[in-house]
């Protein structure tokens, strides 16, 4: 078990009576005692772009990676000595029904700025990810050597004309965006990341037999998207670093 | 011109191959300025005996753009020495995480306004884990917000 503190100290002439204090946490899993033992490492990243008119936002951590509801803690630091460059921080959030405009898609956190000493903040993170797509690959009639069944870039070669070896050899193969699992003739697929944009047809997963072979596309759970992955954007197309890192259950 | 820092101390001998040992300070000043936030909330302390709800900090209503894009820093710390006590920390009604009891947050906030009227899509607020009585602290020190109408409406 690891030991991991975070003290925040605040010190402050804004009020009559000087305000200072400090604070500690013990960074622990959710609801426990037990010492955090994870960490997604002290990181670095630097964005740029062409013009101010093609910015677009980065999703530094994805909720699907991690546990939802753990006692997750983000640092997140604007390393810009420019006080005008800002981060501006966002959560996937929720806006469905709404009528959307620039970012309000997404949920604002709110800004980094930078300067002699940039903005950092350091919060809980719920990573609550969203629900991934899945669908069916179902093997039937009549399949050769040779036959083929691609998808998601990946093109299997059957082996025989086993209806449950083929599925099995699809099943072994590592899928960019995808798991699988198989049972029998039936390979089960499951999208990496949650996502509300996918519907898998047999025009993405094609089959070429040489006789009627085929491997029919059923959808068994529609996805959705994230609902906290963490998005920064930058205020300005010229270079500017985030310094980051997770620590999570 | 009032003078706040914000220090962070993340350290630990064996999370890592290495040992951690990260120090941050950074001083609160005014968006894209040099010049030191002035106001504040002050720091409350609470004890809360319900699980429902509750704002924090309200966000700006419909039409209030002289407050917007402010600089606003949110303290928050669950007092409770229960650890399996939390509290769920949401912005808008997203989810931002959980508190447990000894967790704090340090975190900007753009107190953001809706561009449809009166959702408040930047409110921040709490939701305790019991009803049996949990304290709390929080703070915020910004650079000005909106004090709301006395009877505002809101939907």
């Amino acid at each position: 078990m690891a030991t991991t503190t975070a003290t925040l100290t605040l010190s402050s002439d804004i009020v009559s009576n000087a305000l200072k204090f400090s604070t500690i946490a013990t960074l622990t899993d959710a609801g426990g005692s037990t010492g955090m033992t994870q960490a997604a490492g002290l990181t670095r990243k630097t964005t740029s772009y062409a013009s101010e008119s093609v910015i677009d936002t980065t999703i530094l951590y994805r909720a699907d990676d991690y546990t939802t509801n753990g006692a997750n803690k983000v640092y997140i630091k604007n390393t810009s000595t420019t006080p005008g460059e800002y981060f501006t921080i966002y959560l996937t959030g929720d806006r469905g029904g709404e009528t959307h405009t620039d970012t309000d898609a997404l949920t604002e956190l709110g800004r980094l700025y930078g300067g002699t000493n940039g903005d950092w903040a350091f919060f809980p993170w719920n990573a609550a990810g969203g629900t991934k797509e899945a669908f069916t690959a179902t093997f039937a009639d009549t399949w050769a050597a040779g036959d083929t069944f691609t998808f998601d870039g990946v093109t299997v070669i059957a082996g025989g004309s086993g209806l449950n070896e083929n599925a099995a050899g699809v099943d072994a193969v590592q899928f960019p965006n995808w798991t699988t699992s198989v049972s029998g003739a039936v390979v089960t697929f499951t999208s990496r990341t949650s996502r509300a944009d996918l519907e898998i047809d047999s025009t993405e997963a094609v089959v070429v037999t040489a006789g009627d072979g085929s491997a029919a596309i059923a959808t068994t759970v529609t996805g959705t998207k994230s609902l906290s992955d963490i998005y920064i954007k930058p205020s300005v197309e010229t270079s500017m670093t985030l310094e980051h890192m997770l620590f999570y259950e | 011109m009032a003078t706040t820092t914000a220090a962070l101390t993340i350290s630990s001998s064996d999370l890592v191959g290495d040992a951690l040992s990260l120090t941050t300070t950074n001083t609160l000043y005014k968006a894209g300025r040099t010049i030191g936030l002035d106001q504040t909330t002050g720091m409350t302390k609470v004890y809360l005996t319900s699980v429902s709800a509750i704002d924090l900090f309200p966000a700006l209503v419909e039409g209030s753009i002289a407050f917007t894009g402010k600089t606003s820093w949110v303290y928050i710390c669950n007092k409770s020495e229960d650890e399996s006590e939390y509290a769920l920390i949401t912005i808008g009604g997203i989810n931002i995480g959980r508190l447990y009891g000894g967790d704090y947050l340090w975190m900007p906030w753009s107190m953001k306004e809706s561009v449809n009227a009166d959702n408040h899509h930047g409110d921040i607020e709490i939701a305790p884990s019991v009803a049996t009585g949990m304290w709390f602290e929080w703070t915020c020190i910004n650079e000005g917000t909106e004090w709301h109408a006395a009877d505002l409406a809101i939907s």
